[in-house]
């Protein structure tokens, strides 16, 4: 049972991953045909916001129970 | 006992020993990196510098745990005066307790206080008469630009002292939430401090406002000032880091936000300011270093960079910066304010939210000091206005002030008569505000002797003042015994009419046109007799300040053994025996009531718990 | 920051003080960022230095791998996986590594020997710029790259648990943070902007 968790955690940090990848590939190929900074930005707060929420899990700060 | 072990011997010794290694790393990578020529002084002089202050902290054993705990070693917490060693020993190295620390910042700041106001005195005699007495330009620059950052740094010391002796205490905390971090903090500062008295020795001239190209041209001690302030910054980001999350994570049962006592939240505000704005100078000052030691061209018009973005970021700290000088004082104001009226605090909650207003509006107004820069036009307006958004909550501040004394039962001891002169000094400041802020009447005030006035009046007002009445609330908390009323009072009347008299010296010669940070001025200006005037009074200050710290170092032996509660204050810290013990509250304590209900009969703040039915 | 005597509940007080004084310094650390974001955009306005654009995506792609390294550590060791979070520490850290040489020997031409760089600091704003936000970059992965070390040298001896590894969470999520640092600055060197001759 406590394997299949560890399995499931690895495969949504894996999936995380690709997601990300997937958007930095967009990123450039809007950076070619767009040119649009702002489009660019948005993409990159998108990402961020990826990153701080799923591998930084910001909500810890104001979960109660305090471990994880 | 020996000489070294005092923490502060080893942390002298360890900057020097690192600043000869970094000298040597400079070289050494110099060689490496095949640059021609190997030796050249000023970086050499960054990397010792550099490696220097890295040497003091580990010499001081500011880092010692953290290396344990990277080897996996746990280190306990400490209690107590170091094993072996007489107790004042803990005073010169690195201690946890959140006492001594706000000691050790408050007494570094009260000595930086000293150096800075020497500066002003000895370029403040050379102005009292025309041309050139005993100073020469350059030297007069150099002691006026020390004169800018030592005064600053010691203002950041003071309210560090401030924050870290009374925050813990007055949410009823053992500590603070990080008790290394605030030896780390504090002790960051000595060697920043040291740094900055060296660049005494290579001089520079460019006011602490260090605008470039002027401090890109100038002398090799600009780059002693960057990196000073950049460790002083450093000092404030973790600081403010150590209070935000004790205030929010510490309080004790029953403390809601608006049941905390005003400093804590005056301090939160400045916190906030601190933790975010103070990164910006940091940058921009390690951008000047490197744009004197790369050529990197950010404010190099030549290679395509702007002065102006200096600029833009100097005064992104710098102005609110002003806040973080004065938000703690005007919160101490209304801390002693109501213990001396006997009188509920008048407004207390738009008192704890406009600290936040100030500082929140503080990030939007850094345009006001650049209306004449040459910046787009388009924004003169937006800054104006927006800094004269300012009064408002300042408004209020005064306006609750007046609010609590009306109708109080007041007395006058020492505190109170500071906290009352710092009123009508912050009035002067407050006053003269608007009309620097107003693009019409800045453009020619501009760089004069008024901006002086206004400068100095706003932080004697908001911090000087405050302080030293903190100083004389807290003395019997701090060391069990009372400061001599009279030579108190003697200061306060020394200090209080001198100081109206420089600030609205200095605003007169201004508007008759003396140019601020200029060694010489024409006779024909009229402005002699006024600087004559600003003369006496700095000197007045100065000598009434060294009667103060007699009376301080006197009185800690010979005064009058104080008691718990000499000025039947309701806050938690008063109701723990002075001096406050090792452990501040023997058990946690519970909040039952409002901090300020002074005169209202069966109310209670605390609740100390076992002992709660002796207390009310 | 905990005792062996501690309990529980002292350490779970502890580790929910440290989480948002971590976070608070992620606050202060954007204002760095953004200060550098700030002189990047004010004086190169809509244009950019001609970079390289393979060495950009390349060193982009290995510190998303990087963090992605980072997460399995962290999730290994939240399970008690030991054998898994050496191992991610260590490819973290080598992919640290190779991000660092890619700016460091490619994206700046450090040893001409090998590669020689196309910007120099002191040459115009552009330089100015790229080398002020991709050193004060590689400042943090190289603390980071120190930091993973220590914990990576800890947690072979045996230290962290699933319930505590303060240790293992502060150092991955300051990995992370310096990677979303970057994901704002590749766009912001690489992508924004005409290039400017
Ligand atoms: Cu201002």
């Amino acid at each position: 049972m406590n394997n299949s968790a560890r399995t499931k955690a690895y495969g949504r940090s894996a999936m995380i991953a690709l997601t990300l990848a997937v958007l930095t590939i967009i990123e450039f190929y809007v950076a070619i045909s767009l040119d649009s900074a702002i489009f660019l930005m948005l993409i990159a707060l998108f990402k961020a916001v990826i990153v701080v929420q799923a591998y930084m899990h910001v909500s810890r700060l104001w979960s109660p129970e305090g471990e994880h | 006992m020996t000489l070294w072990s005092l923490g502060l011997v080893r942390g002298v010794v360890g900057q020097i020993v690192g600043f000869a290694a970094g000298m040597a790393l400079v070289i050494a990578s110099r060689l490496l990196f095949g640059f021609d020529p190997v030796w050249n002084q000023e970086p050499a002089l960054v990397g010792g510098i550099i490696i220097g202050s890295i040497g003091f902290l580990i010499g001081v054993g500011a880092l010692t745990d953290w290396f344990k705990w990277m080897r996996g070693i746990e280190t306990p917490l400490h209690h107590g005066p170091p094993h072996g060693r007489p107790a004042w020993t803990r005073y010169f190295g690195v201690d946890y307790n959140h006492k001594v620390i706000g000691i050790q910042y408050g007494v570094t700041g009260i000595i930086l206080l000293g150096i800075g106001g020497m500066f002003a005195v000895i370029f403040r005699t050379e102005l009292a008469a025309s041309g050139f007495q005993f100073l020469n330009p350059s030297n007069y620059n150099t002691y006026l630009s020390m004169h800018g950052w030592a005064a600053l740094a010691a203002i950041l010391l003071g309210i560090g002292g401030m924050a870290n002796y009374l925050v813990p205490l007055m949410i009823g905390a053992e500590d603070m939430a990080f008790p290394r971090l605030n030896a780390f903090a504090f002790w960051i500062n000595v060697p920043g401090i040291i740094t900055l008295l060296m660049s005494l020795n290579y001089g520079w001239d460019g006011g602490w406002t260090v605008y470039p190209p002027l401090s890109v041209l100038g002398p090799v001690g600009y780059q002693f000032t960057f990196w000073a302030v950049f460790l002083i910054g450093l000092s404030s980001i973790l600081g403010s880091l150590n209070l935000i999350v004790t205030i929010l994570r510490m309080r004790p049962p029953g403390m809601s936000l608006f049941r905390m006592p005003i400093f804590v939240w005056a301090v939160f505000a400045t916190s906030l300011i601190q933790l975010t704005a103070t990164q910006f100078i940091g940058q921009a000052f390690l951008m000047l270093s490197f744009e004197r030691l790369l050529g990197m061209g950010f404010f190099d018009p030549d290679k395509g960079g702007a002065p102006i973005l200096f600029q833009h970021l100097f005064w992104f700290y710098s102005h609110p910066a002003v806040y973080i000088f004065v938000l703690p004082g005007l919160g101490i104001i209304s801390e002693i304010l109501p213990v001396f009226s006997r009188k509920p605090l008048f407004g207390y909650r738009w008192i704890a939210l406009s600290s936040i207003a100030i500082a929140l509006v503080g990030f939007l107004v850094w345009g006001h000091h650049m209306f004449t820069s040459g910046y787009g036009e388009y924004l003169r307006v937006p800054f104006m206005i927006s800094t004269l958004l300012v009064a408002v909550p300042t408004g209020v501040k005064f306006f609750s002030w007046l609010g609590t004394m009306w109708g109080g039962k007041l007395s006058f001891p020492t505190p109170m008569l500071f906290v009352l002169g710092a009123i009508s000094v912050f009035l002067i400041g407050g006053l003269s505000g608007p009309i620097l802020a107003t693009t019409a009447t800045d453009l020619f005030l501009h760089d004069t002797y008024f901006v002086v006035g206004h400068f100095h009046a706003t932080i004697f007002g908001g911090f000087v003042f405050p302080f030293f009445a903190a100083i004389y609330f807290w003395y019997p908390k701090i060391t069990g015994r009372m400061y001599d009323e009279t030579l108190g009072k003697i200061h306060f009347w020394l200090m209080t009419p001198a100081f109206w008299t420089m600030s609205l010296g200095q605003m007169s010669v201004g508007v008759m046109g003396m140019r601020r940070r200029i060694a010489d001025y024409d006779p024909a200006l009229g402005v002699e007799f006024g600087h004559v005037l600003v003369t006496i009074a700095g000197f007045t200050i100065a000598f009434s300040v060294l009667l103060m710290i007699y009376n301080l170092l006197h009185s800690a032996e010979t005064g009058r053994v104080a008691g718990n509660n000499p000025w039947r204050s309701r806050s938690p810290e008063w109701q723990i025996p002075s001096p406050a013990p090792e452990h501040s509250y023997a058990s946690p304590i519970t909040v039952v009531g409002e901090p300020y209900d002074y005169g209202i009969p069966n109310s209670t703040y605390v609740h100390m718990a076992p002992l709660a039915a002796a207390d009310d | 920051m905990t005792t062996v005597t501690a309990a529980l509940e002292g350490y779970t007080q502890q580790l929910r003080n440290n989480r948002m004084g971590l976070w608070l310094f992620f606050i202060s650390e954007a204002f760095l960022f953004g200060g550098l974001l700030v002189t990047r955009f004010y004086l190169w306005g809509n244009t950019r230095p001609e970079l390289d654009q393979t060495i950009g995506l390349i060193v982009t792609g290995v510190l998303l791998l990087s963090s992605f390294s980072m997460n399995m550590a962290e999730t290994a060791i939240e399970h008690g996986d030991r054998r898994t979070f050496l191992g991610g520490l260590a490819v973290t850290a080598v992919l640290g590594l190779v991000f660092l040489i890619g700016v460091m020997v490619f994206e700046w031409g450090l040893f001409p020997a090998i590669y020689e760089g196309h910007l120099k600091p002191g040459d115009n704003v552009y330089g100015a710029v790229v080398f002020a936000m991709t050193g004060m970059h590689a400042l943090h992965v190289i603390s980071g790259i120190i930091f993973i070390a220590i914990v990576w040298n800890l947690g072979r001896k045996g230290g962290f648990s699933p319930e505590r590894h303060w240790g293992v969470e502060s150092c991955a999520i300051y990995w992370h943070y310096v990677d979303v640092v970057w994901i704002f600055f590749y766009p912001a060197l690489y992508l924004i902007g005409t290039v400017a001759h």
